[in-house]
């Protein structure tokens, strides 16, 4: 128990973040809950719609449903590349003594890179005469060049690897410092009982770096489940539908169909996606712990 | 968390508009149709929310313009908040006309949304305006309809004019041996054959989605005219209905025949342009807002002797003349009546009355009869191509994006490329775009006109 002055100065000192994140975080989702009851354009005054809003995005908006499957398959992609690959980059950086530094800045490197200049790069890689299609042509494997972000079939995969490709390095460098606390003598003692690098990953050290694996895996999950800017300034969604996310979907609804209220709707089933996702993680990976 | 955060505010504002509405004709001193205003100029800093591009003709004018004002009315300064990302700058801005904080001045198409606005008493008819300015008659007739709502309404001041043209490389048309298109069913069989000679027919930009939506309306300007898309808007024609079946039919036939470049969905503008003027691609369907980069020595040297014009082809039995097609007066100033009073109405008189003269010094064509400037380093076609806005006819082809709801318009563009792609059947896409058509279209405009 704090003394008396203390538990003020507490209170006190947490007050204003609080208040920062009731206001800037939590006051805006309510309100999103609350706009999402009606039917609202902007000019004319709200119109109060009940559940139609939902009932229609449940129900009767087949570019939702797609717009969700296609945000599932970007969640994969990136969590593939971002904690799987992170993790096998992690471990790899252990194996070596020299440079490692060197590494693991150049892999962090397209984190703070900004957005824009990525989806640049990017959209001149996917391009008709671009890197991928022109090695393919060197290789002799012209039959697969294609024009990447056009194509139905490739698109998706575009527009998720380089979201999951910028921040491989940020992963890898929370992963490697929970690696590196893993302590060598267990390592040692398992090697000597003859367990060979397989084993002493999974029984000792992915163990023991579980806590710092499912913060990764929680934030790399929110993050791909709001992920929104590459895809929308790669392809705005297209063609057709073949990258529409939830969010580029929500953000269109909002700012470009000027349905406020409906776009308010798909802004709350975000929130509630993402802490779905979150209790998922934990429930299955805690599990795993105990 | 950001994005609604964003809806929240604006969530918050949502009494703002509602209350600027009632309050338009009473309180303001500026009665929505009275583009009359009693009272002394108070000089003071005003806006303008647009959507141009930082180095035009339009933004250097007018900040010449303003310039000269300030001179004179000591106070007055005019602040340029240019977006010329078009879908950017129609989300910032009706965002802000959502929030009620739309500035003194802002750029809009005459679209289904800025006709609520001007249905709500938020915008100065500029009929009006252009009237008590006594220049209305300066106008040429094409650049005002253009900016007019169905119901004839104009809120919205053009301040450029062009032609939307078919540019084409004669030495490519020569080399796969084809003949300029003179119907709309001939242009797919030209296509056909260039692609034949291995030459990218069409250059098309097709990452900004409105230079592929101008071929939509093609089909349907010739066979049904102007008034299809105006009834197709409210729901009261179909996409099924003939005009539509054959655009939908005609843009598979160009898609089969491989009439776009591979990868079109993602050209940008820029790009779009570069391939017709390197001589990759043979057609090039552009304005003639962009004569100084295609009609002068700005065009590279082996192109300047191959580049020539055709104008929208017919179809048999077509209802519009040859002689009419896409001219559009561009995106409009309107004058938000919320903020009007007799400074802006001083500043507007004083910059329509300088603007046409020093617009045509720009050489482009301008939204009124004064004749631009030819530049010293045009091309013979440059003029050609400015003479053929004296030949024009009297009904105008709008553009589809500037006429279906939001929402429609969205799916329609998503549509469009998976049809042209060959990823969906013309039955499909007019499938779908009926049933997006049914569900969006009358609530839109029933409230429009609620």
């Amino acid at each position: 128990m704090l003394p008396h002055r203390s538990r003020t100065s507490v209170v006190l000192f947490l007050a204003p973040p609080l208040l920062l994140f009731g206001g800037g975080v939590l006051l805006p989702i309510v309100q999103s809950l609350f706009l999402s009851f009606f039917q609202w354009d902007g000019i004319f005054p709200m119109e109060f719609v009940g559940l139609e809003n939902y009932r229609r995005l449940l129900f009767g908006d087949d570019i939702f449903w797609t717009a969700f499957g296609n945000q599932l398959l970007y969640l994969v992609i990136c969590l593939v590349l971002q904690v799987g690959g992170g993790l096998l980059v992690a471990s790899l950086l252990l194996t070596i003594t020299k440079g490692r530094e060197v590494f693991k800045v150049l892999y962090l490197m397209p984190a703070v890179i900004s957005t824009p200049a990525i989806a640049l790069l990017f959209q001149r890689i996917y391009g008709g005469d671009g890197l991928i299609n022109t090695m393919l042509s060197a290789v002799g494997l012209d039959a697969l060049a294609r024009p990447w972000l056009s194509d139905v079939s490739t698109v998706l995969a575009a527009v998720s690897i380089p979201e999951g490709w910028r921040f491989l390095g940020l992963y890898t460098v929370i992963l490697y410092a929970a690696l590196l606390a893993v302590p060598r003598e267990q390592e040692e003692a398992a090697a000597l009982d003859g367990a060979n690098a397989w084993t002493v990953f999974t029984k000792i050290r992915f163990p023991h770096i579980m806590p710092v694996f499912i913060t990764t895996m929680i934030m790399a999950t929110t993050y791909a489940l709001r992920g929104f800017d590459i895809p929308f300034l790669l392809t705005n969604g297209g063609p057709g539908q073949a990258s529409e996310l939830v969010t580029t979907y929500m953000y269109k609804t909002a700012f470009t169909s000027g349905h406020y209220g409906y776009a308010s709707a798909i802004s709350v089933f975000i929130v509630v996606e993402c802490l779905v996702a979150v209790g998922l993680i934990l429930f299955s990976l805690r599990r795993k712990d105990a | 968390m950001k994005r609604s955060q964003f809806l929240a505010l604006a969530a918050g504002a949502a009494t703002v508009p509602v209350l600027a509405a009632c309050g338009g004709s009473g309180s303001g001193g500026a009665a929505a149709t009275g583009a009359a205003v009693e009272g002394e100029v108070e000089p003071r800093a005003i806006s303008w929310l647009l959507s141009r591009p930082a180095d035009g003709a339009v933004i250097s004018i007018m900040e010449q313009i303003a310039d000269e004002y300030a001179a004179e009315n000591e106070g007055f300064s005019l602040e340029l908040i240019t977006t010329p990302d078009r879908p950017s700058y129609i989300q910032k801005y009706e965002t802000l006309a959502a929030a009620g904080e739309l500035p003194e001045l802002f750029d809009t198409d005459a679209t289904p949304f800025a006709a609520k606005l001007a249905e709500t008493g938020q915008m100065i008819d500029v009929e009006d305006l252009l009237t008590q300015f006594g220049i209305l008659e300066e106008f040429r007739p094409a650049a005002l309809d253009y900016q007019r709502f169905d119901d004839g309404a104009l809120y919205m001041i053009p301040l450029e004019f062009g032609l939307e043209v078919f540019w084409y490389n004669t030495a490519l048309f020569e080399e796969a041996g084809v003949e300029v298109p003179t119907t709309l069913d001939e242009m797919v069989e030209v296509c056909e054959t260039l692609r034949g000679a291995d030459i990218t027919p069409i250059a098309v930009g097709g990452q900004d989605a409105w230079p592929l939506e101008r071929y939509v309306a093609y089909q349907p300007f010739r066979i049904a005219g102007p008034e299809y898309i105006q009834e197709l808007k409210r729901g009261d024609a179909a996409f099924a209905d003939e005009p539509g079946t054959a655009s939908a039919e005609w843009l598979a036939r160009l898609g089969e025949v491989e009439a776009f470049e591979p990868g079109f969905s993602s050209v940008g503008y820029a790009d779009a342009q570069a391939a017709f003027t390197s001589g990759k691609a043979a057609i090039y369907n552009m304005g003639t807002w962009e004569l100084p980069n295609l009609a002068t020595e700005e065009l590279p040297e082996e192109m300047r002797e191959n580049i020539a014009f055709f104008t929208l082809p017919v179809t048999e039995g077509s209802v519009t003349a040859e002689n009419e097609y896409v001219a559009p007066s561009g995106i409009g100033v309107a004058v938000n009546a919320e903020t009007y009073d007799p400074l802006v109405r001083d500043f507007l008189e004083f910059a329509l009355g300088r603007y046409p003269a020093l617009y045509a010094e720009s050489g482009l064509l301008g939204p009124t009869t004064v004749d631009p400037v030819i530049p010293e380093n045009a091309l013979p076609i440059y003029e050609e191509a400015i003479a053929a806005a004296e030949d024009l006819g009297e009904a105008t082809l709008m553009p589809w994006d500037t006429q279906l709801d939001p929402t429609t318009n969205s799916r329609l563009q998503q549509e469009l490329v998976l049809l042209v792609q060959g990823d969906v059947t013309a039955e499909e896409f007019l499938t779908t775009m009926d049933s997006t058509l049914e569900e969006n279209a009358p609530r839109y405009f029933e409230d429009a006109e609620g």
